[in-house]
Order: C-alpha cells, then sequence, then structure tokens
C-alpha cells in the first residue's frame, strides 16, 4: 500500500547507507522516494522481474528467497531496518535474481529507477552509496555460499540462530519458524526440528510456539565459524 | 612493460572510459607479475588492489580451518579485488594464483583517487562489483539447488566453454585443478569428486589425463548440469 506521507530527512539519516552524504543531498533523495508498507507474507518481488528500483527498510523485516523448479525455497538472508535490496536490475542485470516478501509489517522507502540513472550521472555521491550497498551485498554472499558450500547442516542451522538472535530480551531468543529456519540453512523442516530437539535436550535452546529460547549461545558457535563472524 | 590508454581500451568494460580517465590510470596502474600458488591477498586484509588479469588463472575463496568454498575462477579480461574498498571492511575471500599471472594492479589509494576524480571509473567500478555479485547469485543457487553431479557438470561445462578448443576426441581444456580444488569449488569431498568423474568417464561424457581434460558430449553434460534436483 502507497503511504502519501513524504520520506523525511530524518527517516532517511537513519539509514547507514547515507550517512555519508551532506544535507542538501539527502533531502533531495529523499524527496524522490515513495514510502510503502506490506503485510506479513506479501511478495514485494518475485524472482524473474524486473524491479526497477532500490528497496530500503525503515521497520519490519524482509526475507530475500531463491526458489528451484522442484518447488524448494531457499533464504538468502533477512533484511531489517536499514538495509537495502533490490536495484539489480539498474546495473547489468536485467531480472531480479531473488524474491523479497515481508515476514512482518514492512514499511519501505522505494527509490526508483529512473531517479536512480538520473542522480548516479550527476552524482558521485549516489555512486558511493550504491558501492557501500553492492559491496555489503557481496561479502553477505560469499559467506553463504561459503556455509552453504562447505559446512554441516547442523553447523548451518546454529549459524542462523546465531545471525538472527535478539539479545534485547534474556534470555536471547529467535523468533523464526522451523520452516523459515529450514529455508535460510539450506535443509528441510523435519531436519531443523531434529536438530533443535538435540540441542533442547543438551539444554542450549528451549523451543516454545513461534520462537526459540537461546540458553547457551556459545555451545552454537561451530568451530569453523568462530574465526569467521 | 608500460601501461598505455590504447591497452586499456582493450580491457572490457575499461574501453568505455573517457581518454582522460584512462589517460589517468595509464599513469598509475603498475603491471604486476607472480608466479603459480601465490597470494594475491587474503581473506581478512585491509581493502586490496584491484587487479586486470591480462593472463594466467586465479583463484578466490573462502577458507575456515580445514574447509574451503572455492568461488570463482577469474581468467584473462577478469578483474578482481577490491571488492571491500567501498566500506572499508576487510577482504571477504583469498585469491590465489593457479598458473604464473600476470596484471594491471591499482593499489587502494589510486583506486580511491580516481574513484573521487572521474565519475565514469566510479560507474564501472560498481559494474565490476554488479557482476561478481551475480556470479554470487548463481553460486549460491546451484549450491542450494543443485546436487554434486549437477553441480561438477556446471563447472565442466564453464570451463569448456571459456577455455575449451576443439579437439579429435572433443572440447580439450587443461586440468589445471586438483581433485580437492574441484572438490572445493563444488561443496564436497574429494572421494565424491573421484566416483562422479569415474562415472561420467564410464558414461563417455570426459576423458581425463594428468594434464587435461576432454569433453566428449558437451549436450549431454550441459543437460546434467542444469537438472534442479532439489
Amino acid at each position: 500500500m502507497v503511504d502519501r506521507a513524504p520520506v523525511r530527512t530524518s527517516d532517511l539519516r537513519e539509514i547507514p547507507a547515507f550517512h555519508s552524504l551532506p544535507d542538501a543531498q539527502v533531502s533531495s533523495v529523499a524527496a524522490l522516494m515513495v514510502r510503502r508498507h506490506f503485510a506479513p507474507g506479501q511478495i514485494i518481488f518475485m524472482e524473474g522481474d524486473k524491479s526497477g528500483a532500490m528497496w530500503f527498510v525503515f521497520s519490519g523485516r524482509v526475507k530475500i528467497i531463491k526458489q528451484s523448479l522442484n518447488g524448494r525455497i531457499q533464504g538468502l538472508c533477512l533484511m531489517d531496518r536499514g538495509k537495502c535490496f533490490g536495484g539489480c536490475s539498474l546495473f547489468d542485470m536485467d531480472h531480479n535474481p531473488a524474491t523479497a516478501q515481508a515476514l512482518t509489517e514492512v514499511t519501505l522507502f522505494i527509490l526508483p529507477e529512473q531517479a536512480v540513472g538520473q542522480m548516479g550521472e550527476n552524482d558521485p555521491n549516489l555512486v558511493k552509496v550504491l558501492l557501500h550497498i553492492y559491496s555489503q551485498r557481496l561479502e553477505h554472499l560469499a559467506r553463504v555460499s561459503e556455509v552453504l558450500g562447505s559446512w554441516t547442516v547442523a553447523d548451518r542451522i546454529n549459524d542462523c540462530l546465531l545471525t538472527y538472535i535478539n539479545r534485547s530480551v534474556q534470555p536471547p531468543v529467535v523468533d523464526l519458524t522451523h520452516e523459515k529456519l529450514a529455508s535460510l540453512s539450506g535443509t528441510v523442516r523435519e531436519v531443523v526440528t531434529r536438530h533443535l530437539s538435540l540441542l533442547e535436550k543438551e539444554g542450549v535452546v528451549h523451543n516454545t510456539s513461534g520462537h526459540i529460547i537461546i540458553l547457551n549461545p556459545d555451545a552454537l558457535l561451530p568451530p569453523c565459524a568462530a574465526e569467521s563472524r | 612493460m608500460v601501461i598505455t590508454a590504447e591497452l586499456l581500451t582493450k580491457i572490457r568494460l575499461f574501453g568505455l572510459l573517457s581518454p582522460r580517465t584512462q589517460r589517468s590510470i595509464a599513469e598509475k596502474a603498475v603491471l604486476v607479475q607472480h608466479p603459480a600458488h601465490v597470494d594475491l591477498y587474503q581473506q581478512g586484509d585491509p581493502p586490496t588492489a584491484l587487479y586486470i588479469l591480462q593472463s594466467g588463472q586465479v583463484k578466490l575463496y573462502r577458507q575456515s580451518k580445514d574447509k574451503c568454498q572455492i568461488l570463482a575462477l577469474p581468467t584473462a579480461g577478469d578483474c578482481l579485488g577490491a571488492e571491500s574498498l567501498p566500506t572499508g571492511a576487510t577482504s571477504p575471500y583469498t585469491a590465489t594464483t593457479i598458473t604464473p599471472v600476470s596484471a594491471v594492479m591499482l593499489p587502494p589509494d589510486v583506486l580511491q583517487s580516481l574513484m573521487d576524480e572521474h565519475s565514469d571509473f566510479q560507474e564501472i567500478f560498481l559494474r565490476l562489483l554488479t557482476e561478481r555479485l551475480k556470479q554470487f547469485v548463481t553460486l549460491v543457487h546451484d549450491l542450494a539447488f543443485r546436487d554434486v553431479t549437477s553441480r561438477l557438470a556446471m563447472v565442466l561445462v564453464a570451463r569448456a566453454e571459456s577455455e575449451g578448443h576443439l579437439a579429435a576426441e572433443g572440447i580439450l581444456f587443461d586440468r589445471l585443478l586438483s581433485q580437492q580444488e574441484f572438490a572445493d569449488m563444488v561443496g564436497t569431498a574429494r572421494e565424491v569428486v573421484y566416483r562422479t568423474f569415474k562415472h561420467f568417464e564410464e558414461d563417455g561424457l570426459v576423458q581425463m589425463t594428468r594434464e587435461s581434460i576432454i569433453i566428449c558430449d558437451l549436450n549431454t553434460l550441459r543437460r546434467i548440469a542444469f537438472q534442479e534436483t532439489r
């Protein structure tokens, strides 16, 4: 749903990629943006679509997923406040390489492709913003490749628990269903459930409906994760 | 060898730069040569130089303890390095030469000044990052949705298409990688790669020697490569 309320400069200042931009430029970017809301589960764009915009998360959580021809879903990452996704079609990529779906109630700021194109030509600072975003994304994908290619399933589930842990409450929790955890760690729900039962027996986690309470985060660190985290 | 603006026009993407930017790069770039099995930079290093490969082959990989995942095999004409320069973060992977390599190198401080002074160079650098990003998205897709047989077939098809030349028995290219390195590329154990190669040979799809690989039936191998088995 499009929100007619303008994107304020102060809202945009909270997004890390814009931290280094001068005030005047943040204002001009904000003026070009549109604010949109999405309900939980709503598709923001599909893999294969031409998205034509960069999307910035102002509030809520978005999951980025890929789907195989056989229907299996692989989660690539969760995007929360301040993160940016999309924009791939602006530079060489004709189609979105992945799908974006709202995980919770989400408010996004959208920077249309046309505006990015115009500003990119005249505004080297905006290209710096894009370089920052793309560089972060590259680092993330390199890590996802390593995790999928060379870690065991148990390592991958443990790593996901640590990546999405909410430490602002005590004891810390992970607000992901077994299904979503399976998708993010490249396995199936049954394997996640079996692994979490094992961790519960060892006193590392406590499973409750809707979330997983983490009793001993250190026990989740896979031996090979310690140095790459 | 002196780096000239003319040499830069022959490098993919760099040919799109203005003559002024090309001259500026030519003044500041350095031609480097490295033997095989040398690290150009390591995972965890501060932002690195940008390398534009003129000849030879490099592997990009992430390693943690005894586990290794090869992410890409850049070859002549490809660029690598400096991916973390925009954020100031450490390098997300190691780059090691597989063969002797020569490359045009732009050190990080030079890169930064080129980006500050030439907006067209900034856009080319963004394109380079985008290309690597695209490559990693494909790798993630393959690791998630294709089994080892498909992934190994995919590696062989890609190399046949980029490096192969026609021979009597099929498409031939230098082997270059050990079985362990093939395993590190497709995310499995060496023994599994050995068995899969055996099956490919028995089915008449490939012929292997110590030095080279011949693809005898590219179409079948391509069909196997594009199967999504998960």
